[in-house]
């Protein structure tokens, strides 16, 4: 293990800035987001919650130019977008963050090969913060992982008061860190030190859920009208807990295009609360609201691990924490009925 | 998960009026003069309120009024059938009114619960004046006409015109529309209606150009997810105009530009309908300050049309009605 003093970090960046776009957590833009670092601000170091709008941003922007085209006598010629992406650093990532990240990989490295998020992604390290202040609204702990897993990211930062250890977890990571002024070795006092920050995070989680019987539950629960009526009848279908979502990574695609025959395609973030989702190729197959409350709560818990042996959820808290009207996606799945009904009923 | 209820000391939202509700509501679902049930429960986050809505009586246990029930829950009226009861504050009253006078909700079908309120206390104002999230803060209570707050083992005091909803200045907390039962009276606890409107007041100050950068800067954020509209009672379409496709009004992309325009088109429509409730503004995720706009909206339609949203159930709804003395050539 490594340290480097708070001090020394902002050096750190500084000579990062020379190959990447770094950028850092940062609520300078009215609300907090992964910014470009503006060379000055270092307050993130001290105090660094999660981000309203999570990292995904970065390579899922909610807006993105596919490509341009113009028409030109009834054929249409297609003009790429200018080159590649630039590297870039994100500091100060938590561990659910990057999870999330690692997660959705799935869908555009594994189920398609989708060169406008990989070319980001490709290009992309990931400088973690352990997460010092869990909110109240977070459970990671119960999805596998907690606070300060280094699983993620290349790079892992635990704060221990006046400098921060340093994991050095990829080899990029490590070659990020060659050569770096006042990286030192840690003691093992300072090994000491991070290990009790990451203990005392961990006990600050304490929204807890039970993904095993969740598992066990689900399939029996889907055709429990009732109870999904129930659970949905206060949810507005407004699109802020899955454009908050760092795993929700739906999108529509939509063209512009001027009087004079030049256009674009682009894609941008889509919904699934949304009455009108899906609604341009076909149907919406969702009218009712329950049914697109269950969708999002069965995407996330049993399709997505069908396909890709892995929860689609972080535990983050951010549905929980942005919803206006507190819909609680963990009282939801710790309240799921236990999928005998039926059969109790017929018994009955 | 432990979920609180938070009663303040000395408000008008007291552990009495709470389960003065309970009783009245558990009679009436019993008695079958309501049969569906929107109030307030206690949210799972601290300082948090969530929508009850329920068809069983045994659920008017779970009712709360606190100084955190901010949600204007008359949003969820256009959806429900049969008899229905609702918890309203003075201003959310006048939402219940406007819908009725759209036509939106049958008002022999409501049963209207006005509790009395001294103010709903807008956390995101004392997350910034302490410098701390919701979750960081140990309480939050009415002490007489001053706030409360608990933090890392200390308690600092606010004036009520500080951490107050925006909406609630120059309320008039007796002033129920509508009402078939109200649980009690309370007063204002600040009258003074200017303190609602300062970011209109520093928007009046800016040059039209300076002003337009504002917004952009604002608008820039904006993620679509059409929260604003969701929550506002008064947006009430089946189908949005930004949902048109033949012909598409706005792009559904969130360009600034589209963002801006999308919201100005909104203001439009919900000119003479809306009661400024200040739930737009409230949920924004990215925290663009819509209330400006409704304030805003508010006052040219009083100014314009003297006309105040929500007073009366049986005036037409201002933009539906025409008049013969309308001085617009295009009316005539």
């Amino acid at each position: 293990m490594k340290k480097i003093k708070k001090q020394d970090v902002k050096g750190l960046l500084e000579k990062w800035q020379k190959d990447f776009a770094v950028f850092v957590p940062s609520s300078a833009s009215g609300v907090s987001q992964m910014d470009a670092w503006d060379g000055k601000e270092t307050a993130f170091l001290d105090r660094n919650r999660n981000t309203a709008v999570p990292p995904k941003a970065k390579f899922l922007p909610s807006m993105e130019k596919m490509f341009g085209f113009r028409r030109e006598k009834g054929t249409y010629t297609l003009e790429p977008t200018n080159g590649d992406p630039p590297r870039q650093l994100l500091f100060g990532i938590h561990p659910c963050d990057a999870r999330a990240i690692a997660i959705i990989d799935a869908v555009f490295k594994d189920a398609y090969d989708d060169r406008y998020y990989l070319s980001r992604r490709e290009k992309t390290v990931l400088i973690g913060m352990a997460c010092a202040g869990p909110y109240d609204s977070c459970f990671c702990t119960s999805l596998g992982y907690g606070p300060s897993d280094s699983a993620d990211v290349d790079i892992m930062l635990t704060d221990i008061g006046d400098s921060f250890v340093i994991e050095e977890v990829t080899d990029k990571g490590k070659e990020l860190l060659t050569g770096s002024k006042g990286v030192v070795d840690a003691t093992k006092d300072d090994e000491k030190k991070a290990a009790a920050a990451k203990t005392s995070a961990e006990d600050k989680v304490t929204r807890k859920i039970d993904t095993g019987e969740i598992s066990k539950r689900l399939p029996g629960a889907f055709d429990d009208q009732e109870f999904w009526e129930e659970i949905s009848a206060k949810c507005v279908s407004c699109g802020i807990c899955t454009f908050l979502c760092p795993t929700c990574y739906c999108f529509d695609i939509n063209d512009e295009m001027l009087q004079d025959g030049s256009g674009a395609r682009y894609r941008n973030w889509d919904c699934c609360s949304f009455s009108v989702y899906t609604r341009m190729p076909a149907e919406n197959p969702r009218e009712d609201k329950w049914r697109r409350v269950r969708q999002k709560v069965y995407h996330k818990y049993l399709f997505y691990p069908e396909l890709f042996e892995t929860i689609a959820c972080t535990g983050c808290g951010r549905c929980i924490r942005q919803c206006p009207v507190n819909w609680d996606i963990t009282q939801t799945l710790n309240a799921l009925p236990a999928g005998k009904k039926e059969e109790t009923k017929k018994a009955a | 998960m432990t979920l609180r209820s938070l009663a303040p000391t000395d408000c008008s939202m007291t552990k009495e009026t709470e389960k003065k509700l309970r009783d009245e509501v558990q009679a009436l679902m019993e008695k079958g003069t309501i049969e569906r049930m929107v109030g307030y429960e206690a949210g799972s986050l601290k300082f948090s309120t969530t929508p009850l809505i329920t068809t069983d009586k045994a659920d008017a246990e779970r009712l709360v009024i606190n100084p955190f029930v901010h949600s204007n829950l008359s949003v969820f009226l256009p959806g429900l059938c049969g008899k229905v009861g609702i918890v309203v504050k003075e201003c959310d009253s006048r939402s219940v009114v406007a819908l009725i006078q759209d036509k939106q909700v049958e008002r022999k079908n409501l049963f209207i619960i006005g509790v009395p309120c001294s103010g709903v206390i807008d956390v995101a104002k004392v997350e910034k004046l302490t410098g701390l999230d919701r979750d960081e803060i140990d309480e939050v209570a009415w002490k007489g006409k001053k706030v409360a707050v608990t933090y890392g083992g200390n308690t600092k005091e606010f004036a009520a015109e500080e951490v107050l909803s925006d909406s609630c200045f120059g309320c008039d907390p007796s002033g129920f529309k509508e009402c078939d039962m109200v649980l009690g009276e309370a007063e204002p606890v600040v009258g003074d209606k200017d303190s609602g409107r300062s970011k209109v007041k520093e928007l009046e100050a800016m040059a039209p150009a300076q002003r337009w950068e504002f917004w952009k800067g604002e608008f820039s954020r904006c993620i679509r997810c059409y929260g604003c509209r969701q929550v506002c009672p008064v947006c009430f379409c089946d189908r949005c105009f930004v949902e048109e496709s033949e012909p598409q009004w706005i792009s559904p992309l969130p360009k600034w530009q589209d963002n801006l325009i999308f919201q100005v088109i909104r203001m439009m429509h919900v000119a003479g309908r809306c009661t400024n409730c200040g739930e737009c503004e409230r949920i924004c995720p990215v925290n663009i300050p819509l209330g400006a706009l409704t304030t805003k909206v508010e006052e040219i339609v009083d100014e314009l049309f003297q006309y105040r949203a929500g007073t009366d159930k049986d005036a037409p709804p201002l933009m539906a009605a025409y008049k013969a003395e309308e001085i617009e050539d295009m009316m005539r």
